[in-house]
C-alpha cells in the first residue's frame, strides 16, 4: 500500500523538467520559494492571455457603432471578467510571485519564513481562478455586474444567476491567499535577513514589498468581510446591501473602495520597487535619494487608505466630504512625484544602457506620469462629475495599470529572466515587443481620453453613430490588436529564449543586489556563500573593496 | 453682525487659561535656568497655541454654535499643543524630571506604548460620545477638565514617539505602526461622525442664540447642522490623520539620519523582531 503513495521527491535540481521521472510532482508538491514564484508567474501569464482575449472581444464589439459582434449580456460578462482577471489574477499574482521568488534571495535567506503557507497561497489563487472561470459554465454565464459589483445590482433580486456567487467565492479564495502571503512576506523580511542586511539597507524592491504586505494585511480583510456579507445576502437572504429591506447600498461602495483604492497601490508599489532596481543598474549609479524613495513609499501606503471616497464623488456625499477627499487625494501626488524625481535624478548623468528592461522602465515613468496627471485632475470633484463613468476614466486607469504596473512587470521579466532560467532573453525580440507595446498601448488608450470627454460612457455595450465616435473607436481597436501582437512577440520571446537564449552567467547586468551573487538559476539552497553585506550594494562593495558605498560602515 | 464682527467680539479671556499658560512659561524658564534654545521656541509656540485655542472665537463658537469649531480646537489641544510642548523640553530637564517620584514611575506606566495608545485614541472616542459631549459644553467645570485632559493625554500619547529622552522612544518602524493604527482609530470615529447624519450632537442643533449670529452661520455661511457635523468629522479624519502621517515621516527621517549602529542586526534565520531594538535597551 505504502509503495503506491508517491513520495514527494527531494529537490535536487533548481528547475526539474516535467518529463523527468516525477517531474510534475516535484512542481506541484513544491514548497521551494523559487518554484512557487515561477508557478505564480506562469499562472499570471495564462490569466493574462485569457484576460487579454476578453479585452479583444470588448474592443472588437466597440470597433463600430451599433455593432452586433456579441450580445449585451456577453459584453457585460466580458468587461466584468476582464477587470477581475487582470487585477486579481494577473497583476497581483505576478507581483506577489516575483516577490516570493526574489525577497529571500535579496535578503540572503534560504526560503520564505513559512514555505508551506507560501504554497497554500499559490494554490488558493489557482483555486480562486477555477471558481471564477467555472461560472462561465453555469446556466446564464459569468458575473455581469462589473469588477466593483455595486449593490444592489449584484444582489439577489437583480442578479439571479450564479455568476456573482462564483465571483465572490473565487475572490474570497484570492483574498485569503493575499493576506497569507502578506504575513509571510512581513515575517520573512523582518526576521530572516542575513547579517549586515539592516532594514535601512534593504533593496528598495524588498522595502516596497514590505509596505505592500502591510497594505494587504490591513485592507484585504475589509473586502473579505464585505464579500462574506454579500454572500450572506445572496445565499441566506440577508439584506446588508439591499436598501429596500433596511440595508445600505452605499455601504458596499464604502467597503469596496475602502479596499479598492489601497488595492491600486498594492498593484503599483511593487512595480515601483522593480523600477527602483532596474533604473540604477542600467544607469550605472546608485539610486538617488534612497531614503526619499523608501520614506515616500510609507507615505503613499498611509495616505492611500484614507482617500477612497474619490471613487464616490458622484454618489452625493456632500460638498464638504468631496472637498476633503479631493485635497487628500491630490496629496498622494506629492510622495509619488518624489519617486519620479528620484528616478529621473538617478538617470541624470548616468551611463545609461538601453537594454529592454531599461526601455520599459523609462517608458514606465512617462506613461505612469500621464496616468498620474489625469488622476490628479479627476481627484477634483467637479472635473470628476464631468468624466466619471466615461472612457476618460478607462484611459486614466489603463495608463496607471498598463503603462504603470504592466510596463514594470515587463521590465522585471526582462531583467530577472536570466536569473530565473539561466538564459538571456532575446534583445531583438525584446525591442520588437517594446515598440509594438508603445505604439499599441498609446493608440488604444490615449484616444479614449477624448472619447471620454466627448461623453462616451464606459460599461455600455455599444454606442450610436455620433460624429467621429466610430473612427476613434476603430483606432482604439486597431491599437488593441497591435497590443495583442506585442504580447505574442513577448510569449514567443520567452519560448525562444528558454530553448536557445544566450547563457546568462551569474550576473549578466553587473547588478549589485544579492540575488546576482548566486548561480542562474539559483541552486536549490539558494547560496553556497553569501557575500558580506556592508552597504546597500553588496556586490559593488565586493568588486570595489577600495571604494565601498559606506566607507564608515562597521565591518561586521 | 458680519463675520468680522463675530470674530473680533467673541474673544474670551478666561483667567484659568492665562494663569496656566503663565505657569507653563515661568516653570519652563525656572527649570531651564532661563537658557533658551531653538527648542524653546517650539515650547513657547505650544503655549501660544494653547492660549489661542482657548480664548479665541474657536472656543466660544465651539461651545455654543459649531461642532466643527470644537473639533479644530480639539485637534489643536490633543495633537498639536502637546507635541510642541514635548518637543520643546530639553533632554537634560526631562531626565531630571523623571528622577522625581512619583513622576518617574508614573511616566513608566503611562509611557508604555499600549497604555499611551489607548489613552490617546480613547480621549478621542470617549470625549466624543454624544451624550458626554452635550453635557460637557453645558458645564463649565467639566469643560475645563476636558481641555486640560486633552493636553495631558496628548503629552502621554506622543511620549513613546517624541520623548525628549531617546531611550524612551519606540524604534521608527514600530512608531510608524503606533501612529498609523492611531490614525485608523480616529479615521473610524471621523467616519462615523461624518456619515452619521445631522443631529448627533444635539447641543448644536438649536443653540441659544445670545449674540444673534445664527442667521449668519446657517444662512450666509451655509453651516447647517449637517454640514457643520460633516466638517467636524472630516476634520478629525483627514487633517487629524495627516498629523499622524507627518509624524511617521519625521520618525523615518530621523531614523535614516541616525548613525547605523543604533539598529539591531539580525542573525540570518534568528526569529527576533529587528524592530523591537529600542524597547529592549
Ligand atoms: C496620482 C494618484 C491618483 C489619483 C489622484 C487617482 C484618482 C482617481 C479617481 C478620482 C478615480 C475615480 C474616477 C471615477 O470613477 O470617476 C480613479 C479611478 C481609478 N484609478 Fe486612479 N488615481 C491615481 C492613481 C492611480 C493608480 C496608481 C492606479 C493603479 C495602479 C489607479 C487605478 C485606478 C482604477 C483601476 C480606477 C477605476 C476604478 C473603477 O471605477 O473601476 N489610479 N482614480
Ligand atoms: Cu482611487
Amino acid at each position: 500500500m505504502s509503495s503506491r503513495i508517491p513520495i514527494v521527491p527531494e529537490n535536487i535540481k533548481p528547475l526539474p523538467l516535467l518529463k523527468e521521472n516525477e517531474g510534475m510532482l516535484s512542481w506541484v508538491a513544491s514548497v521551494d520559494h523559487k518554484q512557487i514564484g515561477i508557478m505564480y508567474l506562469l499562472a499570471s501569464m495564462v490569466f493574462f492571455v485569457i484576460g487579454g482575449i476578453e479585452a479583444l472581444v470588448i474592443r472588437i464589439q466597440l470597433a463600430q457603432p451599433e455593432f452586433g459582434f456579441i450580445s449585451p449580456e456577453v459584453y457585460n460578462q466580458m468587461f466584468t471578467m476582464h477587470g477581475t482577471t487582470m487585477i486579481f489574477f494577473v497583476v497581483m499574482p505576478f507581483l506577489i510571485g516575483v516577490g516570493v521568488y526574489l525577497v529571500p534571495l535579496m535578503i540572503g535567506a534560504r526560503d520564505m519564513a513559512f514555505p508551506r503557507l507560501n504554497a497554500l497561497s499559490f494554490w488558493l489563487v489557482i483555486f480562486g481562478g477555477i471558481l471564477l472561470y467555472y461560472s462561465f459554465f453555469t446556466q446564464s454565464g459569468a458575473s455581469e455586474v462589473g469588477w466593483f459589483a455595486y449593490a444592489p445590482l449584484s444582489e439577489k433580486p437583480f442578479s439571479l444567476n450564479k455568476g456573482p456567487t462564483y465571483w465572490v467565492l473565487g475572490l474570497l479564495a484570492v483574498g485569503i491567499s493575499s493576506v497569507a502571503s502578506g504575513l509571510n512576506n512581513i515575517v520573512t523580511i523582518l526576521t530572516m535577513r542575513i547579517k549586515g542586511m539592516t532594514i535601512r539597507r534593504l533593496p528598495l524592491f524588498v522595502w516596497m514589498i514590505l509596505v505592500t504586505s502591510f497594505l494587504l494585511v490591513f485592507v484585504i480583510p475589509v473586502i473579505a468581510s464585505a464579500f462574506s456579507m454579500m454572500l450572506l445576502d445572496r445565499l441566506l437572504g440577508a439584506t446588508f446591501f439591499t436598501p429596500a429591506h433596511g440595508g445600505s447600498a452605499i455601504l458596499w461602495q464604502h467597503f469596496f473602495w475602502g479596499f479598492g483604492h489601497p488595492e491600486v497601490y498594492i498593484l503599483i508599489l511593487p512595480a515601483f520597487g522593480i523600477i527602483s532596481e532596474v533604473i540604477p543598474v542600467f544607469s550605472r549609479k546608485p539610486i538617488f535619494g534612497y531614503e526619499f524613495v523608501a520614506g515616500s513609499t510609507v507615505a503613499i501606503g498611509l495616505l492611500s487608505v484614507g482617500v477612497w471616497a474619490h471613487h464616490m464623488f458622484a454618489v452625493g456625499l456632500g460638498n464638504v466630504a468631496n472637498l476633503y477627499f479631493s485635497l487628500a487625494s491630490m496629496l498622494i501626488a506629492i510622495p509619488t512625484g518624489v519617486k519620479v524625481l528620484n528616478w529621473v535624478a538617478t538617470m541624470w548623468g548616468g551611463k545609461i544602457y538601453f537594454a529592454t528592461p531599461m526601455l520599459f522602465a523609462v517608458a514606465f515613468i512617462i506613461e505612469f506620469v500621464m496616468g498620474g496627471l489625469t488622476g490628479v485632475a479627476i481627484a477634483s470633484a467637479p472635473i470628476d462629475w464631468v468624466v466619471t463613468d466615461s472612457y476618460f476614466i478607462v484611459a486614466h486607469f489603463h495608463y496607471v495599470l498598463y503603462g504603470g504596473s504592466l510596463f514594470a512587470i515587463f521590465a522585471g521579466v526582462y531583467y530577472w529572466f536570466p536569473k530565473f532560467t539561466g538564459r538571456m532573453m532575446s534583445e531583438t525580440l525584446g525591442k520588437w515587443h517594446f515598440w509594438l507595446t508603445i505604439v499599441g498601448f498609446n493608440m488604444t488608450f490615449f484616444i479614449q481620453h477624448f472619447l471620454g470627454v466627448m461623453g462616451m460612457p464606459r460599461r455600455t455595450y455599444t454606442y450610436q453613430d455620433f460624429p467621429y465616435w466610430g473612427s476613434m473607436n476603430l483606432v482604439s481597436t486597431i491599437g488593441a490588436l497591435i497590443l495583442a501582437l506585442s504580447i505574442l512577440v513577448f510569449i514567443w520571446n520567452i519560448f525562444v529564449s528558454l530553448r536557445s537564449g544566450k547563457e546568462a552567467g551569474n550576473n549578466p547586468w553587473h547588478a549589485w543586489t544579492l540575488e546576482w551573487a548566486t548561480s542562474s538559476p539559483p541552486a536549490v539552497h539558494n547560496f553556497d556563500l553569501v557575500p558580506p553585506v556592508r552597504g546597500r550594494r553588496p556586490l559593488w562593495d565586493l568588486e570595489h573593496p577600495d571604494t565601498p558605498d559606506e566607507p564608515n560602515a562597521k565591518v561586521v | 453682525m458680519n463675520i468680522w464682527q463675530v470674530l473680533s467680539s467673541t474673544w474670551n479671556m478666561e483667567p484659568w487659561v492665562l494663569i496656566t499658560a503663565l505657569a507653563l512659561l515661568v516653570g519652563y524658564g525656572i527649570t531651564t535656568g532661563f537658557r533658551f534654545t531653538k527648542l524653546s521656541a517650539l515650547y513657547i509656540l505650544g503655549v501660544l497655541i494653547f492660549v489661542l485655542a482657548l480664548v479665541s472665537p474657536l472656543d466660544y463658537l465651539g461651545r455654543t454654535y459649531l461642532f466643527s469649531a470644537h473639533m479644530i480646537q480639539h485637534i489643536l489641544l490633543l495633537l498639536i499643543v502637546p507635541l510642541l510642548l514635548l518637543l520643546g523640553i530639553p533632554k537634560a530637564l526631562a531626565e531630571r524630571a523623571l528622577k522625581i517620584e512619583p513622576l518617574g514611575s508614573a511616566m513608566k506606566v503611562l509611557g508604555n506604548p499600549i497604555i499611551a495608545w489607548f489613552l490617546g485614541v480613547g480621549a478621542m472616542w470617549v470625549w466624543h460620545l454624544p451624550s458626554l459631549h452635550n453635557t460637557v459644553v453645558a458645564n463649565d467645570n467639566l469643560y475645563i477638565v476636558q481641555q486640560i485632559s486633552f493636553v495631558l493625554i496628548g503629552i502621554i500619547f506622543w511620549w513613546p514617539v517624541f520623548s525628549p529622552v531617546e531611550s524612551r522612544r519606540l524604534s521608527p518602524l514600530v512608531s510608524t505602526l503606533y501612529l498609523s493604527s492611531a490614525c485608523l482609530g480616529c479615521t473610524i470615529l471621523g467616519m462615523l461622525i461624518t456619515f452619521a447624519g445631522a443631529g448627533l450632537y444635539t447641543a448644536y442643533l438649536n443653540p441659544a442664540d445670545s449674540i444673534g449670529i445664527l442667521p449668519l452661520l446657517r444662512g450666509e455661511l451655509c453651516l447647517t447642522p449637517g454640514v457643520d457635523q460633516q466638517i467636524g468629522g472630516l476634520t478629525m479624519w483627514v487633517p487629524g490623520c495627516l498629523i499622524y502621517l507627518v509624524a511617521s515621516m519625521v520618525t523615518i527621517a530621523r531614523w535614516y539620519g541616525a548613525p547605523e549602529e543604533s539598529e539591531l542586526i539580525p542573525n540570518s534565520g534568528a526569529g527576533r523582531l529587528a524592530t523591537a531594538s529600542h524597547k529592549n535597551k
